[in-house]
């Protein structure tokens, strides 16, 4: 499903040059869910942005799919995180400006949905994760718990094959970092998602089925 | 994606209405300077139905040093003395109104049915060849018309079609200004305040020696020979000085009045579009700034378009959009207001004048606002998801 062959990102300065990941091989199956933990700045987030399409490489193979990263152009590439990627993120990211509805039908703008079916497919994704009521609240109306689920019903909300989730619980007490990690395993079982999932978090590693560890740039696990 | 920028616009609509009020202000002053600059060029292209080339005009006021008599006298004198000179071709008389004079009489009744309204100039038998004027239809008038029975009129066309509309009105005898009058002829236009006159209905009467004596005048029209020179003037000076008995006179020439004339307008033309340019650079600067600054505010947001699907042209799309969309809610406003002064005759201009002044002034507004956005929209686009998506 997705394969990393000696992956490298190196970010250069014109007095420094950092080497932020070191020769990164790993694969992950379809359906399976992989955590990667490590300190800050061992290059987590780094990773997931490569996987995510939304960063390139320096050198190595990056195979998502059938296909490898250097057959997309910017527009496939686009194209390809509308419709198989989703994106959970640690400070959420919602638009304060839009209603929950209209956060969750975002993707879907992209796709060129009829609005009718924008409507029924976000109220499915928000029903799944419980916030069906809260449709037409701001995100300034909402917990942190509550916001978080939110942005997992706008990742799920085009049934991507794989989700990407940077520190999904990162900033949410224990009850509500549970919830949120409930619904995760929830759709990795139920729908055979495919989820990646950065976290500081021992025991919602644990719960994954693969963990890999970081160290300054290198897999250590 | 257009309910969606409007559901944005609308959800900020607090940020959004001062920039949609800008623009519609921008809107505004560019409708009434583009419909002021209009309605004065437009009559650039209506004869001014006289020349001025070649020509000098005597200002001798009312000659209050002389009696009727001794006036007439001298009036005849300074003609046959100044036809004299070599390089005088034609010498006609006018009242205090005529050409860049700066005063204007004006007359009407409504006796028999006529609805007659104009200014006119009371003028000698050979003012219409000293100002090179065009007689269209019938004739102009001759030294034989001064012991006429009737008051004699020749009128411009504006003046027959506003009082007569298409009927043939050549020798008819109608009342003008307690006067029956005769209308011998039709002349071309006759916009003797300069090229930004409004077309309007204008008369010559022909001095009545009863009535309109020649003492009456207080101009005099000189067609000059094209070799003549400013030293020429002195010439005519002299002889209108011994002539006329006065220091009190000004020679003046034709197309230096006719350039003052229409500077006065170009130099309003010119002071409103200046202030137009100014405007609409300030709106551009504004809407340059509050874009800016929005998408620096936005980077997450971007950030967060870019990675669920949007590639750089759909930002610069929704960016571009959302200003075009609050521009085109401004600008509706804005002409529904406008097209309220044609629709409802609020002021006597053509209607086309303001519908122009419309369409201008949205374009000029739908540019100035393209420009604006594109620049902060593409620097947008350009923002890196993954490090916009660190922004918080």
């Amino acid at each position: 499903m997705i394969k990393l062959e000696n992956v490298n990102k190196v970010y250069r300065t014109k007095t420094i040059e950092t080497a932020a990941l070191k020769d990164i091989n790993f694969s992950v199956e379809k359906g399976e869910f992989l955590s990667i933990m490590g300190p800050s700045g061992c290059g987590k987030s780094t990773l997931l942005n490569i996987i995510g399409l939304l960063d390139e490489p320096t050198n190595g193979i990056v195979n998502i799919g059938d296909t490898s990263l250097p057959k997309y152009n910017t527009r496939a590439m686009a194209q390809f995180r509308n419709k198989q990627l989703g994106f959970i993120f640690q400070s959420f990211h919602l638009i304060p400006d839009l209603s929950v509805r209209d956060n969750v039908e975002l993707p879907l703008l992209y796709r060129n949905v009829s609005g009718k079916d924008r409507k029924m497919m976000a109220e499915q994704a928000l029903e799944s994760v419980g916030l069906k009521n809260r449709v037409t609240h701001f995100p300034s109306q909402l917990s942190g718990g509550q916001k978080q689920r939110v942005a997992i019903a706008r990742a799920i909300v085009g049934n991507p094959e794989i989700i990407l989730a940077d520190e999904p619980t990162g900033n949410l007490d224990s009850v509500m970092g549970n919830e949120v990690m409930d619904i995760l395993l929830r759709l990795n079982s139920e729908n055979n998602t495919t989820i990646i999932m950065v976290t500081h978090d021992e025991n919602m590693a644990k719960k994954t089925h693969k963990l890999m560890r970081l160290y300054d740039g290198q897999q250590v696990a | 994606m257009i309910k969606h920028i409007f559901t944005l616009i609308w959800n900020k609509k607090g940020a959004n209405s001062l920039l949609l009020i800008e623009i519609l202000l921008a809107f505004i002053v560019l409708f009434a300077v583009l419909s002021f600059v209009f309605y004065n060029t437009d009559r650039l292209d209506d004869p001014l139905g006289f020349e001025t080339e070649n020509r000098k005009y005597i200002r001798f006021g009312e000659l209050d040093n002389l009696n009727d008599s001794t006036r007439t006298f001298a009036l005849e004198e300074l003609k046959r003395q100044l036809l004299d000179l070599e390089l005088v071709e034609e010498v006609g008389y006018g009242h205090q109104a005529g050409p860049f004079s700066g005063s204007s009489w004006c007359s009407g009744n409504n006796d028999l049915g006529y609805q007659i309204q104009a200014c006119y100039v009371v003028v000698d038998e050979d003012f219409i060849p000293a100002n090179g004027m065009n007689i269209i239809e019938g004739r102009a008038f001759s030294e034989e018309d001064l012991n006429a029975n009737y008051q004699l009129m020749i009128g411009n066309q504006t003046f027959m079609k506003e009082s007569f509309g298409e009927k043939n009105m050549i020798d008819s005898i109608i009342p003008y200004d307690g006067q029956d009058t005769k209308i011998i002829g039709i002349m071309d236009e006759f916009k003797y305040n300069g090229e930004f006159e409004e077309s309007s209905g204008r008369i010559l009467l022909l001095r009545d020696t009863a009535y309109n004596g020649f003492a009456k005048f207080t101009n005099a029209y000189l067609k000059m020979d094209p070799s003549a020179d400013v030293a020429y003037e002195e010439q005519i000076s002299k002889i209108v000085q011994s002539t006329l008995k006065t220091s009190s006179f000004s020679i003046q020439d034709a197309p230096l009045l006719r350039k003052r004339a229409n500077m006065q307008t170009w130099i309003s033309i010119v002071a409103l579009l200046s202030v137009c340019l100014f405007l609409c650079i300030n709106v551009a600067l504004g809407l340059f700034g509050v874009l800016s600054y929005s998408i620096s505010r936005r980077k997450a947001e971007i950030g967060l378009r870019r990675a669920i699907g949007a590639h750089s042209g759909a930002i610069v799309q929704q960016f571009t959009m959302e200003v075009l969309a609050l521009a085109g809610m401004a600008l509706l406003f804005g002409i529904i207001m406008a097209v309220q002064i044609p629709i409802f005759d609020v002021v006597d201009v053509p209607d086309n004048v303001f519908y122009r002044g419309i369409i201008y002034s949205t374009i000029v507004v739908v540019l100035v606002v393209v420009l604006c956005a594109l620049y902060p929209s593409i620097q947008a686009s350009r923002i890196h998801p993954a490090t916009a998506l660190h922004e918080d």
